[in-house]
């Protein structure tokens, strides 16, 4: 890979992607706009008439809402775990995709965040989540995993973005400097000046060092806060110590899935294939079935560990998750995100770019009903055989979700046209030294 | 600087070799004002040998502020409305050491961007006259200065290392 590329070839190639888009991208960008909007009126429809248009009810008040919270939320992961997990370990692959997986992490989280006001219903209380002072010494209750959510994710996102940002100054200033006119005045203020010069690398390097071994624990932490959500009540199914690396693992392995998801059509779309090669795909291949592994391997243990402690209530929730009214979608679950990766131990699949992007949307599918079958299927079929009941998401819902999706391509669209999408900096960082890149 | 210095920047294509002249230039009376890179290059950092960033104590001040701010934070509002909750003491040590934890992070990252911002200082919305647009891209610059009457021999130095010369009278 490094032998073709100079540093020239990776500034022409990055600042391609720069020029004015065509119509085609401003109808796909309009068409995500139209998605955003239709969330949005749902949402207003939900916030005028009550959270009861919702198909949420009794015995299940976590449906869409916190599967796609949490779904969102482990797309972010996989960003976090390329950007400074992989960058702590030297591994030089992560490089090309770093700064589209940590674009990724952002819109994400901005993506999860919104779930939480979508789901309070009355919007306007959320200041009941925040420790102000008011009149009656009303404070949040911090020995709430739900509170512990409030923070762990306002971190991650204060966290992720200014990663994001600081990661990208270099390139900006690149921009900068072979931009003019208004975008060249842009470029500099967001640049912040930046001129190379050693004194600034000399910080950069150790600031940036620091950044990725602080959103190390941080991303962990992060899930692992999110499956306490459920872990630390009493419903079969979510009560279990295994829980926070099965959360951690499920959310990486999903992310990963995303980034190819996000990175095959980019490669082919943006002329990447010097830069995005097939071994960055297929090192992200491998990892994919080193988490799909992980999650199979917790899938049996909740199984075995039911059948183990004879629990009768235990043993009754994990065998209608398999064999009740959530069948389908348990075993959706178990096809996509255990046995659909392992094609990928074979090379030839892997090399494969088309069959690499089908398999990553089946993932995300998986994992999106993984979601759906631990939040719905536990609430849904606990103690009490008169409580049981199904749920189903309404129109609504589906609209909301819609948007949701639509609100997350719709803000990676515009990124990628508008910046850096691939680190111009860590790509030249990563190339053998010598007279190849002089230009 | 003496008004009678010069400043002459040696532009470079590759960073071995501008890391030679680093080196170079180290043994003689000659100032190195400045170094310039696209990338964090490991040879010009062996050839300058800078002394360690102190960003790190921003960083580590943030994290200690931070720990005790989320702890106390999740304690006072805790003992504000002094109830006991699930079985749990009101100050209770494991969950408020989570919300602490996820303190830590926060202010550690804040105290790591204001130790960068500070310590590099930036922002600065003006480039240095003598910067190359190139310096973003795929050069590196070597700015060093020398009595006038040195001139020739510091711009020599460079052209024998491979560098095109950019001179700023000061």
């Amino acid at each position: 890979m490094e032998q073709t590329l100079t540093y020239k070839s990776i500034d022409n190639t990055v600042l391609d992607t720069l020029t004015p888009p065509q119509r085609s991208y401003w109808v796909l960008v309009a068409l995500l706009f139209a998605g955003i909007l239709l969330g949005a009126g749902c949402w207003t429809y939900q916030i005028l008439v009550g959270i009861g248009v919702g198909g949420q009810n009794n015995p299940v008040f976590w449906g869409t809402y916190l599967i796609n919270f949490v779904f969102w939320v482990g797309i972010a992961h996989s960003g976090t775990l390329i950007s400074a997990i992989l960058h702590l370990f030297r591994a030089g692959w992560r490089n090309p995709i770093a700064r589209a997986a940590e674009t990724m992490t952002v819109f994400a989280v901005c993506t999860a965040g919104l779930f939480p006001f979508i789901h309070l219903g009355r919007v306007w209380m959320v200041y009941y989540m925040l420790p102000v002072p008011n009149q009656r010494t009303l404070w949040p209750n911090f020995q709430s995993p739900l509170m512990f959510d409030v923070v762990a994710i306002s971190t991650y996102l204060t966290v992720s973005s200014l990663f994001w940002y600081t990661g990208m100054l270099p390139d900006l200033a690149t921009i900068r400097d072979r931009s003019h006119g208004l975008r060249h005045k842009i470029f500099k203020v967001i640049s912040l000046g930046w001129t190379g010069e050693w004194e600034i690398w000399r910080h950069y390097t150790r600031g940036y060092l620091f950044f990725a071994a602080l959103a190390t624990p941080l991303v962990i932490s992060v899930h692992s806060v999110v499956s306490w959500d459920f872990a630390l009540s009493v419903i079969p199914g979510w009560h279990t110590t295994i829980f926070a690396p099965y959360f951690v693992a499920g959310a990486i392995h999903s992310g990963l899935a995303m980034v190819l998801t996000l990175m095959i059509p980019l490669r082919i779309i943006f002329k990447y294939e010097a830069i995005i090669t097939t071994h960055v795909l297929e090192s992200v291949a491998k990892t994919i079935v080193f988490t799909g592994l992980i999650v199979g391997f917790a899938y049996a243990t909740e199984i075995f560990i039911a059948w183990y402690s004879h629990n009768p209530v235990e043993v009754e929730s994990f065998r209608w998750r398999a064999f009740g009214d959530y069948a389908l979608e348990y075993w959706i679950m178990v096809t996509c995100n255990t046995i659909v990766p392992l094609l990928l131990l074979f090379k030839k699949v892997r090399t494969n770019i088309r069959i690499l992007f089908v398999i990553s949307l089946l993932v995300n599918v998986g994992m999106w009903y993984e979601r759906f079958v631990i939040i719905v299927g536990s609430v849904a079929h606990d103690f009490l055989p008169h409580a049981w009941g199904l749920y189903a998401p309404s129109l609504v819902e589906f609209g909301i979700m819609i948007g949701a999706f639509c609100l997350f391509f719709f803000l990676f669209v515009l990124f990628v046209k508008h910046m850096p999408s691939v680190s111009m900096t860590e790509m030249k960082e990563t190339l053998q030294e010598g007279e190849s890149h002089a230009g | 600087m003496p008004a009678d210095t010069v400043s002459i920047m040696g532009i470079f294509s590759s960073e071995q070799r501008a890391a030679l002249a680093i080196d170079g230039l180290r043994e003689t009376p000659w100032i190195i004002e400045q170094v310039y890179s696209p990338i964090p290059s490991h040879a010009i950092e062996h050839a300058l040998e800078p002394p360690k960033s102190r960003v790190g104590w921003f960083t580590l001040a943030g994290g200690i502020i931070g720990f005790f701010t989320g702890f106390f934070l999740a304690a006072f509002t805790s003992l504000r409305w002094s109830l006991i909750v699930g079985g749990k003491p009101v100050v209770a040590l494991v969950p408020f050491f989570i919300v602490g934890f996820e303190f830590t992070i926060l202010f550690a990252v804040l105290g790591n961007v204001l130790g960068l911002i500070s310590q590099a200082r930036l922002p600065r919305f003006e480039t240095p006259a003598h910067y190359d647009e190139r310096f973003s891209g795929d050069r590196f610059g070597v700015l060093a200065c020398c009595s006038e009457d040195e001139q020739d021999e510091l711009t020599r130095f460079f052209e024998t290392n491979g560098a095109e010369i950019k001179t700023n009278d000061v």
